[in-house]
C-alpha cells in the first residue's frame, strides 16, 4: 500500500480539494494533438483509454516477451479504497507518471517506476443523486491533455485536473443528474482542443447527450443528442416516443484524424424490451427504426454535427447497444477500415469514409435475436421480435451480450484480433409497460428475464484471436466463466487476459499457449496496459470486483463469485524480476 | 396466500388501490408516518402505474430476475422471510453499492403495489 494513513485521512476531510502534491520528481512535456496521434510511436507511454486513435490496446514495448515472462513479478500495489463495484479504470500514463480513476470518480497521479503518490483528487459528490443510480459509482478512465487531467463524475460533471498538482482548473456540469440519474462513467476522449464525453443511458428516459468541451476554459462547445439528434432521427420515433428514449454514449470511442471524424458508439433506445413483436415499426412504446441509438455515429469534434452513421440494429428490441467503445482502424488492400464489435455479438467492418458495410461477422456462438446479418449491407435477416409474454425459447445472447463493454487487442505484429466472446442466454417474459412521457429518475425495462446455459454448453467465454476485417479464426482459449475485463497485446509476443477469478494470464500471441499467470486476489473488471518508466517495462492492470455483468456471476457460476467481495480494488503493477 | 395483484390492477381508482394494498399487507397508517423519507406524492399517477407487476417489470425486473423469483444481479424476492417494513425501507433507501434508491421515483402508493406483487410471486 502506497498511502499513508495519515494520507488518507487528510484527503477524506478535504473532500473536493486536491492534496498538494508530494512530489514531482518527473518533468512532463507537453500533451500536445502531435503527440496524441502519435501516441502508437511512443510506447513508454500510454496516452488514451483505446492505447491511441487506432484503438489497438497495444504496447510496442518488448522488454517483457514470451521467453522471459516467467519472470514477471509484482512491482507495487496502490490501493484506492471504497473501490465500490469493482475497480473498473483504463490506467493512462505520460513521462512516466501514471493516472488512474477509482469508484466515486476519484483520480489519483503516481510514480509509474514506484507507485508512490503524486497527488490525488476526490470531487465532492451529490450522495443522495449516487444513492439513487444504478450504473454507478464506478469510473472507467481519464483523458490526458493540455496539461490536464479530465475526468467525468457520476453526478454530471466533466472536470479538468491541473496535471502537476491535481487541482481543479475547472468544473463544468453538464448533465441534470438529479433529473435523469445519470452521469458519466465512461473516460472522456480529447480531440486537439475538445474534450468529448458521453452520458450514460439506455435503460434510462433520457436522451443520451454527447458532448464536446472546450479544452481550456471547460466551457461546452457542442451537444449531440443520441436520441432524435435531427429532424430525421426524430421522424423515426412514433408518438414522441424519443421523448424518453434512452440512447446514450457510454463508453468512449475514437478519433480519425485523417478525416477529422469522431467514430462512437451508442446505447440501446428505451424500455428495452418491446411487445409489439413485428408490428415494431407501427406499435409499442417507440414506434420506428429509433435512430440513433445502437448506432455508430461520425461527428465532427469541431461543431459535434452529424456526418454519417450506420444504425447496427435498427429498433434494438434487445438491448444489444453498440455502446462497445472499440473502434479498431485497420488498413488493408488500400482500404480504410473500422472494425466495431456490437454487443449481439457480430463484428461489424466499415469504410472510415462513410461508414458503408464492409463485412460483418459472428464472434459469439450462440445468437438467435437475427438468423444473420447480411455480409454486404448489415440489414438484419430475420429479426426475431418479441411479443407480450413468455418466449418460448430462450434469446440468445443473454442480456449480458456476446461481447461486453471490454476492449480486446490488436497485435500489427501478427495481424491478429484478440478479443472475448461470452456464451449465455435468457428465458425473457415480455411486459406491457406503462408508457413514461417526461424524464424522470426510473429504470425502463418492459421484461422479465432470467439468464440460462446457452444450447451449445455451459454458459462461459473465450478469448478469440482472429483476422479482425474477415473473422477468420486462429485459436481460442475457452474460459469457465467469461473474463469482463480488457486485453493488452504487446511486441513481446504477448496476450494479457486478466480473468473473472483474479488471475491475470499471459498467452503466446502466436499459439495461445499460457506463458505465465498470478493471482491478484479478486476479480478483474477493468483495463490492462503497459509502459515504460525508468527504463523498464511495466504491466498495470487494476483488480477489483462488481460491474452489472459480474453481478450476474454469483446467481451463474456460485463460488467464488458468491463472496467476492464489490467494494475492494487494487491496482497492481507487474515488472520483470532484477 | 395472497391473491395475485392483478387483481388490484383492475381497480380503477387510485384510492381504491392504496386501500386495497394497504389493507392486504397489514400496514397500517402508522407505518407510513414512521418512514423517514417523505413519499413522492403521485397524484397524476394511471391506474396502471400502481400495478406492482407492471413496474417491476419496469424497474425492478434488471436485477430481480424472473420476475423476482430467482437470483440475479440482486436476490431472489419470492418467499423472502423480510418483513414489510425492511422491504419498503429498501425500496426508498436502496443499499450503497448494491441497489439504487427509489423513494424519490416511485410514490407511497407504487411501492406499496410493488411489495404487494413481491408478497404474491411463489418459488
Amino acid at each position: 500500500m502506497t498511502v499513508s494513513t495519515r494520507h488518507l485521512t487528510c484527503v477524506a476531510a478535504l473532500a473536493a480539494m486536491a492534496v498538494a502534491p508530494l512530489a514531482w520528481a518527473i518533468a512532463p512535456s507537453e500533451i500536445n494533438p502531435a503527440r496524441i496521434e502519435a501516441a502508437e510511436q511512443n510506447p513508454s507511454d500510454w496516452l488514451t483509454y483505446h492505447g491511441g486513435y487506432k484503438s489497438y490496446h497495444y504496447s510496442g514495448l518488448d522488454q517483457i516477451n514470451a521467453n522471459n515472462v516467467k519472470n514477471l513479478e509484482v512491482a507495487w500495489i496502490h490501493m484506492p479504497g471504497r473501490s465500490t463495484r469493482g475497480l473498473q479504470t483504463m490506467p493512462l500514463v505520460a513521462d512516466g507518471v501514471l493516472y488512474y480513476s477509482g469508484s466515486y470518480s476519484r483520480v489519483y497521479a503516481l510514480d509509474g517506476a514506484t507507485g508512490k503518490m503524486i497527488w490525488s483528487y476526490f470531487p465532492q459528490l451529490d450522495e443522495e443523486l449516487v444513492s439513487m443510480q444504478t450504473h454507478s459509482p464506478y469510473n472507467r478512465g481519464v483523458a490526458l491533455g493540455d496539461g490536464k487531467v479530465f475526468v467525468g463524475t457520476v453526478d454530471g460533471h466533466l472536470i479538468g485536473l491541473d496535471m502537476k498538482t491535481g487541482k481543479e482548473v475547472w468544473n463544468t456540469h453538464l448533465v441534470d443528474s438529479k433529473k435523469l440519474t445519470v452521469g458519466f462513467t465512461g473516460a472522456p476522449l480529447v480531440v486537439r482542443d475538445t474534450v468529448i464525453i458521453g452520458s450514460q443511458g439506455g435503460e434510462w428516459t433520457s436522451r443520451g447527450p454527447l458532448f464536446g468541451v472546450d479544452i481550456k476554459t471547460g466551457k461546452k462547445k457542442w451537444e449531440f443528442l443520441t436520441v432524435a439528434g435531427t429532424e430525421e432521427a426524430k421522424a423515426t420515433w412514433g408518438n414522441e416516443s424519443w421523448r424518453t428514449g434512452g440512447g446514450g454514449a457510454w463508453m468512449p470511442g475514437t478519433y480519425d484524424p485523417e478525416t477529422n471524424t469522431i467514430w462512437w458508439g451508442t446505447a440501446n433506445p428505451a424500455p428495452l424490451y418491446d411487445w409489439s413483436g413485428a408490428d415494431w415499426q407501427k406499435s409499442g412504446p417507440r414506434p420506428g427504426t429509433n435512430l440513433y441509438t445502437t448506432s455508430v455515429i461520425a461527428l465532427d469534434p469541431d461543431t459535434g454535427k452529424l456526418k454519417f452513421y450506420h444504425q447496427e440494429l435498427p429498433h434494438d428490441a434487445w438491448d444489444f447497444d453498440s455502446a462497445v467503445g472499440e473502434f479498431l482502424m485497420i488498413d488493408r488492400d488500400g482500404r480504410k477500415l473500422v472494425v466495431h464489435p456490437n454487443k449481439g455479438g457480430f463484428v461489424f467492418v466499415y469504410d472510415r469514409a462513410d461508414a458503408k458495410v464492409q463485412n460483418v461477422w459472428r464472434i459469439a456462438k450462440n445468437i438467435n435475436f437475427v438468423k444473420d446479418i447480411d455480409p454486404k449491407t448489415g440489414e438484419l435477416i430475420g429479426r426475431r421480435d418479441l411479443s407480450l409474454g413468455k418466449a418460448s425459447d430462450p434469446l440468445c445472447p443473454a442480456i449480458a451480450g456476446g461481447v461486453s463493454w471490454n476492449a480486446g487487442a490488436y497485435s500489427p505484429k501478427t495481424g491478429l484480433w484478440y478479443k472475448i466472446a461470452q456464451e449465455w442466454c435468457m428465458d425473457v417474459d415480455v411486459v406491457k409497460t406503462t408508457p413514461i412521457t417526461e424524464p424522470m429518475a426510473q429504470l425502463n425495462i418492459g421484461a422479465n428475464f432470467k439468464l440460462v446455459p446457452p444450447p451449445d454448453g455451459p454458459a462461459r467465454g473465450h478469448l478469440d484471436a482472429r483476422d479482425p476485417v474477415t473473422g477468420a479464426k486462429k485459436w481460442e482459449v475457452n474460459f469457465d466463466e467469461p473474463p469482463l475485463a480488457s486485453v493488452l497485446a504487446t511486441a513481446g509476443n504477448l496476450v494479457f487476459v486478466p480473468d473473472s477469478r483474479g488471475v491475470l494470464r499471459a498467452y503466446n500471441a502466436e499459439t495461445g499457449q499460457e506463458l505465465w499467470s498470478h493471482y491478484n486476489g479478486v476479480g478483474h473488471n477493468g483495463g490492462i496496459i503497459s509502459y515504460s518508466a525508468g527504463g523498464k517495462q511495466y504491466i498495470a492492470v487494476p483488480a477489483g470486483w462488481g460491474g452489472m455483468v459480474a453481478d450476474e456471476f454469483p446467481a451463474l457460476f456460485g463460488e467464488p463469485y458468491t463472496s467476492m467481495p464489490k467494494d475492494a480494488g487494487a491496482l497492481v503493477v507487474f515488472t520483470l524480476k532484477q | 396466500m395472497w391473491s395475485h395483484p392483478a387483481s388490484a390492477v383492475q381497480m380503477p381508482m387510485l384510492k381504491s388501490i392504496t386501500l386495497i394494498a394497504g389493507i392486504a399487507l397489514s400496514l397500517s397508517r402508522d407505518l407510513y408516518a414512521q418512514q423517514s423519507q417523505a413519499p413522492n406524492q403521485d397524484q397524476s399517477a394511471k391506474e396502471s402505474d400502481i400495478e406492482g407487476g407492471t413496474m417491476f417489470a419496469t424497474s425492478c425486473g434488471f436485477c430481480h430476475e424472473n420476475g423476482g423469483r430467482a437470483a440475479g444481479k440482486g436476490p431472489k424476492l419470492a418467499g423472502t422471510t423480510r418483513s414489510d417494513e425492511f422491504i419498503v425501507e429498501r425500496i426508498k433507501k436502496g443499499k450503497p453499492g448494491a441497489m439504487p434508491a427509489f423513494g424519490g421515483a416511485f410514490s407511497e402508493s407504487q411501492i406499496m403495489a410493488i411489495l404487494a406483487y413481491i408478497r404474491s410471486i411463489e418459488e
